[in-house]
């Protein structure tokens, strides 16, 4: 087993924890834009391509003011949270906003982007979210030709096949990077807390991808041999929770339940890493392939697809990571997740995995109770393992 | 257990005065979902659907459709959604999840349920005398909704409730985004191409249909009901327009009262007739000066769903108050809402035209347009935002088009609390102080202007 190096964490941590201070940084020592784009599916790739820093809106911690009178407190955190950004200002270090994705409570924020900051560009290039239909593929390249467009407008740079080759390479070098975090945590050769890794994904979302696969490649390298993960914890898989990543002390507090997470696909997680865009195709294409490959290699609530099942994908990776129960980690009001829950509770209860519910919000942690949740989610597999055990034996 | 009589809301005092013609059409209503009920004996191939109104092709097909909000909205104004919410609860879904939805996939689960008794012999598992269980099983699906994401993805769940054992077909219809500068109602280059694409679409869901009903489609009949819609439509707006009046002779409850019939009963005379006798009776109202609220006093635009379980109790509260709520989001820009834009011998571009004009698929731009067009040629004074809390695509520019309302106009708003079928979010402190506190600015700023 290894840790981290966590000084370079540190450093990853600040990006993370204040992406628009960073972005301020990077332009004026950059002298070029900075766009901001949502969760999530925008090929961030095709902003870099123009050498403008793409960064990928967060939610913010910082408690909603004046986003109250904006969106009605029924939304989602995020969406939330991203309209009070726009109404206080924070969120004025972008030059310019761009957007793929269909969620409606997405566009009520970026509606309210475009009200409190009408000076500043917020287009939306809506990829279609049916992904199996005969003409699916033809519209998402449609779509990123609009983008292309658009950024080449904003920017003032052309995006050439080249440029974007170039682009889709880092990407691809950075999440195969990150993959390998991943990996050594389901293979059980590298201890890092859930907090830590959701620090590794988020600030790639938001930093220059050639200093972040920089780092990346530094922690890897420095990894130092440790002790084994303590016996009779009990093996977890974190699910949901789109867009925005659940607070830091929530993934510390199901940690302290004895509890291992083994796998996720969390978007501020597996899900954001787990698809490369393709090389050795036309770029554009490949964008747009990318998108459709998503979906398949992890499902996603927001997009609909005849052959592709999220409650399936799930069951299979939990069988694949030995992970003895699940936590969906849902923002309160998302309702992707909301629809999508029932079918991933029948599944998983269908081949006896438990399953326990968690839903987050913008404003805090009812820490207490969580904590009693959790313990009693892992005491009931605990007996569940002793209860087959002693039926084996 | 007793009820609380010092928090339950007291029936208002009626001083409203509904349209009778639209009687005929709750009557129509009863027909058409009582024959539905039946459609499985009668051999017939049933289509479930949600969102955009597609009943003109599927009528075309020889199809019966069963349309979800329209049966969730049904239950709830007949307060029978408890035990479709209850089925869907048990399933797994979560309150705050579109109460549409949930409603409509508890229903699915019932009939799930249905089928699985007739399979296994095994019964009681679903209670048949209830009206959420009588949807008859679908033979395949077709989703097409416009402007709100939730909508597409209920039609997946659903999809999956019954074990994918139904085939399913998804119409795409991108929100009309609206940021260029040309961009705006019905103009604009966004306007121009993505009708085309919805109607390449739909010609592919035609095909779809032929090859699920194994019939050609008759085209005839698609632009013949389409000749009826358009009618039905062009009364429906001529007497909406006749509202401008003060006092109004007719008002949105009463426009809501109208809903179903022009958003899914069949195209065909009779639908026509519902419309011509509806402004028969607001022209003879207006000869007669017959307004539809006793002294009327205030008109309100009315923004946001309908909240389905308090039809009657709102209808008589904002009389109550000498309010005439005349206009609406809901009534007002949707439902075949641009009759000029249906060519029957091209039936299917102006279909996919009224697919994207659905007044949650559009932009903050044009709804702030489309609200200020309907405020002056309403006359309105005040707004009322129904804070319809699981209808998110409804509620989303509901704050900004209050800032746009008072910006532009000086018209003044409040925020109720309620939902679309879920009577437990209704807050009457909240309708009846944010009403009360809204019609004392109107006062106040009609006698600084006196
Ligand atoms: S998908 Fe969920 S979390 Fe993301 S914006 Fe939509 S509602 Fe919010
Ligand atoms: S949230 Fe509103 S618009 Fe969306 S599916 Fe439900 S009722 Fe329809």
């Amino acid at each position: 087993m290894s840790e981290l190096d966590l000084t370079a964490l540190a450093v990853l941590a600040a990006a993370a924890g204040d992406p628009a201070g960073y972005a301020r940084r990077w332009k004026a020592e950059n002298n070029r834009p900075v766009v901001g784009s949502f969760p999530m599916n925008f090929p961030s790739e095709l902003v870099h391509a123009t050498g403008a820093l793409p960064v990928i809106v967060q939610e913010s911690r910082t408690p909603i003011t004046e986003g109250r009178s904006l969106l009605p407190e029924f939304y989602c955190s995020y969406t939330r949270s991203v309209a009070d950004q726009a109404a206080v200002g924070e969120l004025d270090v972008f030059d310019a906003f761009l957007l793929a994705d269909h969620c409606v409570q997405l566009l009520g924020a970026a509606d309210v982007i475009r009200w409190a900051k009408p000076e500043k560009p917020m287009h939306f290039a809506q990829f279609i979210s049916s992904m199996d239909d005969p003409w699916s593929g033809a519209q998402v390249l449609d779509k990123v030709r609009a983008l292309q467009a658009e950024v080449e407008e904003i920017v003032g740079v052309t995006v050439t096949p080249e440029r974007l080759s170039h682009s889709i390479r880092l990407f691809n070098e950075d999440r195969r990077l990150l993959r390998e975090f991943w990996d050594r945590r389901r293979a059980g050769t590298l201890r890092i807390t859930s907090r830590q890794l959701q620090v590794l994904v988020k600030s790639s979302m938001v930093m220059d991808i050639e200093e972040h696969s920089e780092i990346l490649r530094g922690l890897l390298a420095n990894l130092d041999p440790d002790e084994a993960a303590p016996a009779g914890l009990v093996r977890l898989h974190l699910s949901g929770h789109f867009c925005a990543p659940p607070r830091p002390e929530l993934l510390d507090l199901i940690e302290e339940c004895g509890v291992l997470v083994v796998n996720d696909d969390l978007y501020h997680g597996a899900r954001y890493i787990d698809t490369d865009v393709p090389e050795g195709v036309d770029p554009f294409d490949a964008l747009a392939l990318w998108y459709l490959d998503r979906n398949i290699s992890a499902p996603c609530g927001t997009r609909v697809q005849r052959n592709v099942d999220w409650d399936e994908y799930l069951v299979s990776s939990v069988e694949q990571s030995g992970a003895q129960g699940v936590i969906v980690l849902m923002a309160k009001f998302c309702e992707p997740l909301m629809l999508y829950y029932p079918e991933l509770r029948k599944a998983l209860e269908n081949r006896d995995v438990p399953v326990l519910l968690i839903e987050t919000e913008h404003e805090g942690l009812a820490e207490e109770a969580v904590r009693t949740r959790v313990e009693t989610f892992v005491e009931r597999i605990h007996r569940n393992e002793m209860k087959v055990g002693s039926s084996v034996s | 257990m007793s009820l609380d009589l010092a928090t339950a809301p007291t029936e208002p005092l009626d001083k409203s005065n509904r349209l009778a013609s639209t009687r005929a059409g709750g009557k129509m209503v009863a027909e058409y979902w009582d024959n539905i009920f039946t459609a499985k004996e009668r051999g017939k191939h049933v289509v479930w659907y949600n969102g955009t109104a597609l009943n003109p092709i599927f009528q075309a097909a020889g199809l019966e459709w069963c349309h979800g909000e329209a049966f969730s909205a049904r239950l709830a104004a007949m307060h029978l959604e408890g035990p479709a919410q209850a089925a869907g609860e048990e399933y797994g879904y979560i309150g705050e999840l579109c109460s549409y939805a949930r409603t409509h996939l508890g229903c699915a689960v019932m009939t799930q349920k249905g089928i699985t008794e007739k399979q296994s012999g095994i019964v009681g598992m679903v209670d048949q005398d209830e009206l959420a269980s009588k949807l008859p099983s679908p033979d395949f699906f077709v989703n097409a909704y416009a402007g709100c994401s939730t909508g597409q993805q209920w039609d997946a769940m659903t999809y999956r409730v019954f074990g994918k054992e139904f085939p399913i077909f998804n119409v795409s219809l991108p929100m009309i985004w609206g940021n260029k500068p040309d961009a705006g109602y019905l103009r604009g280059a966004e306007w121009e191409t993505t009708p085309l694409y919805v109607e390449e679409q739909l010609k592919k869901l035609i095909e779809f249909i032929e090859y699920q009903t194994k019939r050609p489609f008759d085209w005839d009949a698609l632009s013949e009901n389409m000749s009826y819609i358009k009618r039905a439509s062009e009364l429906r707006l001529e007497a909406m327009a006749l509202c401008a009046a003060a006092p109004t002779p007719a008002t949105y409850w009463d426009w809501v009262a109208s809903i179903a019939p022009i958003n899914f009963m069949p195209a065909n005379q009779a639908l026509v007739d519902y419309f011509q006798g509806v402004k028969d009776e607001i022209q003879y109202r207006i000869a007669n000066s017959i307004s539809a609220v006793q002294n009327e006093k205030y008109r309100v635009y009315f923004d946001g769903i309908m909240n389905w379980n308090k039809l009657g109790f709102l209808t008589r509260k904002f009389a109550e108050h000498d309010v005439a709520v005349v206009a609406g989001r809901y009534t007002h820009d949707s439902f075949w809402q641009e009759p000029d834009l249906i060519d029957i011998n091209r039936p299917l571009l102006g279909m996919a035209q009224h697919y994207l004009i659905c007044p949650i698929n559009h932009g903050l731009k044009i709804m702030e347009e489309l609200l200020i067009k309907r405020c002056d040629e309403y006359g309105i004074d005040g707004i009322a935002f129904h804070s319809t809390r699981t209808c998110r695509a409804m509620t989303n520019p509901q704050h900004i088009l209050a800032k746009t309302a008072e910006r532009d106009r000086g018209i003044k708003s409040f925020f109720f609390e309620g939902d679309v079928a879920d009577a437990s979010f209704y807050k009457d402190e909240s309708l009846e102080s944010g009403l009360v506190a809204m019609l004392e600015t109107i006062d106040q700023q009609r006698s600084r202007r006196a």
